[in-house]
């Protein structure tokens, strides 16, 4: 018989690990973050941080010498002036017109892109065309179309009759100011009608078949069930249409530079022009926040008053 | 793994290659302000004819191969942005190309020396139009040499007034009108009168020329607006420009949407029978591979409101030199040649009015043979010279709150032509602006 010795060196069974020495886990998330972090700094917070900072100078380039620390006379300034004043009003105007075309035209064709027929994938990819296409081109492309000496409608209406001379339509004031919101539709209007038709499409079907059953019309099943039903899409549309359009430059600008006169001297015509031609970067600045600011409490007045009414009980 | 490429061998050389932008920037900025580097002479222009800039300064280089230059021609649409942003960071040129209407505002932010006593500025300043020295010279300190200069005058078609039976262009503004309306009424033109009456960030000759044809002015010596009571030259020239484009009828309402280009494409294809535009565009209209009525188109004393002829308005495109440049006397160098005389003659003035028909500010180009026999196939000399003697630069320019001022004035008269307003309240918009003004940049 032999006897086995006892392997004393195995460590016993019910050891528990002993736990590592080190940093904690919020420490750690923080520190890998940190790379990102320094560079969302960097590159957004300290340039938004510096222009609100600016937006408290009176600083112009062409006055360096004068350059001082005036606290909100930037702001306040605007309470008084007549361009800045005249520019907000026809901002205003320019928001709400493109905002209405924006929704109603959005929807309707959302709601007919939803509607099943032979073609429908097409045309719902012709539709994003105009989304694609960059703010200047399109702006080339209405000037070149409503041009009062080659413009392509021009030649239409007068083929057909309904003019018997070209016309300059973007000399009046009116006739520029609903072009370029029209311009400005155009461009953006794809992308409302993406986020509509991906509302439409989580309605559930019963709901319609449901509809019918207790005779619903058309209107009432729009307004009972696919209104109640787009309204947090419709939310996003609102508020990121608005910013859009609050923001608008680039066909603006291209379209008719801001005429005639102060017809379509919107915010943001009026905000570049500041600090690129007259290099105003302190007043400039504050017209950039003021912009913002403007457009956050919109947003904060369309969620407050459209998200509670969005809730649907299913 | 090869101890060559370990972990940390591989960290290090990608925290190597990250470094380098930073460290490239050090180097730079160890350059100093305004200078390259290279000890080259770093010089900037907006581009027009770039390839024409970089042929002449290529000259300059042979001439003179102690003196490198390194040409950045800059888009003229963002130039003064660019160029102020250059600054602003501290790496602006070392010379480079001034608009009149930047000069001052450029000056005040210390961008730009003056050249006093430096060798042949007198001689330059001595051989030029009183107009164009002027506005190169600001509290009485000299900051520039001439690149071009320009005055406004009146462009007709001599074969479109022919088919309405006009013999002679008009002399004042009501003679323009009803010229213009013997054409529209023949069924030659609907609107005969082409103005460059879209929304710029540059300025609109045009009007300031026809205020200057008539003695008005917009503001007197010190900046002060006089348009409003003192000289009613301006609401007389407004009331005229308004009867046209919207009684008559006679200046083209589209005018509003025209820019630059597109009004010289319509002259040159005859959809205009007058405009108010600088000289040297007859260069491009008279030529027959570029347009369409070449040899018809002429040019006249601007019409004024009692027919006299008074002036113009002229404009001054100038050389400068960065305050801060390290390489002062090889960026001077540079331009002398480019706007100063070269064996005792302008060459690059001459230069530019041979290749493009530009406006020249050197008084002794007139007698130059070559020149002046350039200058027929295209103008008439004598209207030609006359205009350059005549003409006067704005008057307001070298303030700092020019620009506004001048994007203002556009708004305002783009409502007039559209019937908007009217011109006494125009002049009294237009006053009320500069008192707002004058207490912004106090």
């Amino acid at each position: 018989m032999t006897i086995t010795a006892v392997d004393t060196e195995k460590p016993r069974a019910d050891a528990a690990p002993r736990p590592r020495r080190g940093l904690g886990d919020t420490a750690r998330a923080y520190l890998l973050n940190a790379p990102a972090m320094i560079v969302i700094g960097l590159l957004v917070a300290y340039p938004i941080a510096y222009s609100f900072w600016l937006s408290l100078h009176r600083y112009n380039l062409k006055l360096p010498a004068l350059e001082r620390f005036v606290w909100f006379q930037n702001y306040v300034s605007l309470i008084s002036d007549p361009t800045f004043l005249s520019s907000l009003r026809v901002t205003v105007a320019f928001v709400v017109v493109v905002l209405v075309l924006t929704v109603v035209l959005g929807t309707a064709l959302a709601l007919v892109l939803n509607e099943t027929f032979l073609g429908r994938g097409v045309l719902r990819s012709l539709v994003l065309l105009p989304w694609a296409m960059p703010g200047v081109v399109n702006g080339l492309m209405w000037r070149t179309i409503f041009d009062a000496k080659t413009g392509a409608l021009n030649g239409l209406l007068l083929q057909l009759g309904l003019i018997d001379s070209y016309q300059a339509w973007l000399t009046s004031p009116s006739g520029a100011f609903f072009i370029t919101a029209f311009a400005q539709v155009w461009n953006t209007l794809p992308f409302t009608v993406i986020i509509l038709l991906a509302g439409l499409s989580t309605i559930p079907g019963e709901q319609y078949d449901a509809a019918k059953v207790d005779r619903a019309g058309v209107l009432q099943r729009f307004t009972q069930v696919t209104l109640p039903w787009l309204l947090h899409p419709l939310l996003i549309v609102l508020i990121l249409e608005t910013m859009n359009a609050f923001r608008a430059f680039d066909t603006i600008y291209v379209l008719t530079g801001g005429g005639p006169g102060d017809a379509t001297n919107v915010i943001a015509v009026l905000n570049v022009r500041t600090v690129l031609t007259y290099t105003d970067f302190g007043l400039g600045s504050a017209y950039s926040w003021v912009i913002t600011i403007v457009t956050l409490v919109i947003s904060i007045g369309y969620i407050s008053t459209l998200y509670q009414r969005g809730r649907i009980d299913v | 793994m090869n101890p060559s490429f370990s972990r940390r061998r591989v960290l290090q050389l990608g925290a190597l290659t990250a470094s380098l932008p930073a460290l490239s920037s050090v180097l730079a900025a160890c350059g100093g302000g305004g200078g390259s580097g290279s000890g080259a002479v770093k010089f900037s222009g907006w581009d027009y004819e770039s390839a024409l800039v970089q042929q002449n300064v290529d000259r300059f280089t042979q001439l003179n191969p102690d003196v490198p230059v390194e040409y950045t021609p800059i888009t003229s649409a963002q130039y003064v942005q660019k160029t102020v942003a250059e600054f602003t960071a501290g790496d602006g040129p070392d010379a480079l190309y001034v608009y009149d209407d930047s000069l001052a505002g450029w000056v005040a932010a210390e961008y730009l020396q003056p050249l006093d006593g430096l060798p042949g500025v007198d001689e330059v300043y001595a051989g030029i139009y009183p107009s164009n020295a002027e506005a190169m010279t600001v509290d009485g300190k000299r900051y520039g040499l001439p690149y071009y200069t320009d005055s406004q005058c009146l462009i007709y078609n001599e074969a479109v007034l022919a088919k309405a039976g006009i013999s002679a262009p008009p002399t004042t503004l009501d003679e323009l009108e009803q010229q213009s309306l013997r054409i529209k009424e023949a069924g030659i033109l609907e609107f005969p009168i082409g103005l460059t009456a879209q929304l710029q960030d540059t300025w609109w000759a045009w009007v300031w020329g026809l205020v200057f044809a008539s003695g008005g002015d917009m503001f007197d010596a010190a900046g002060n607006p006089v348009m409003d009571g003192i000289d009613p030259t301006a609401r007389d020239v407004f009331a005229w420009l308004q009867r046209a484009a919207t009684v008559s009828r006679v200046i083209d309402p589209a005018v509003l949407q025209l820019l630059p280009v597109p009004l010289d494409d319509a002259m040159k294809n005859e959809r205009y029978a007058f405009t108010v535009g600088a000289r040297y565009a007859l260069r491009d209209y008279n030529d027959p591979s570029r347009s369409k009525t070449a040899g018809n188109l002429k040019i006249a004393y601007i019409p004024s409101l009692d027919g006299n002829v008074v002036g113009t308005v002229s404009n001054t495109r100038m050389y400068a030199l960065s305050k801060d440049t390290e390489v002062k006397d090889q960026a001077f160098r540079l331009l002398t040649y480019l706007g100063g005389f070269t064996d005792g003659q302008p060459y690059t003035a001459k230069y530019w009015f041979q290749k493009k028909g530009l406006g020249f500010p050197f008084r002794a180009l007139e007698q130059d043979q070559e020149v002046q026999t350039t200058l027929a196939t295209f103008a008439d000399p004598t209207i030609y010279s006359g205009l350059a003697s005549l003409a006067r630069p704005r008057t307001a320019i070298k303030q700092p709150w020019y620009s506004e001022y001048e994007n203002e004035q556009q708004k305002t008269v783009q409502q007039l032509l559209s019937d908007q307003t009217s011109p006494d309240d125009a002049v009294k918009a237009l006053s009320g602006t500069v008192t707002s003004l004058k207490q912004k940049y106090s």
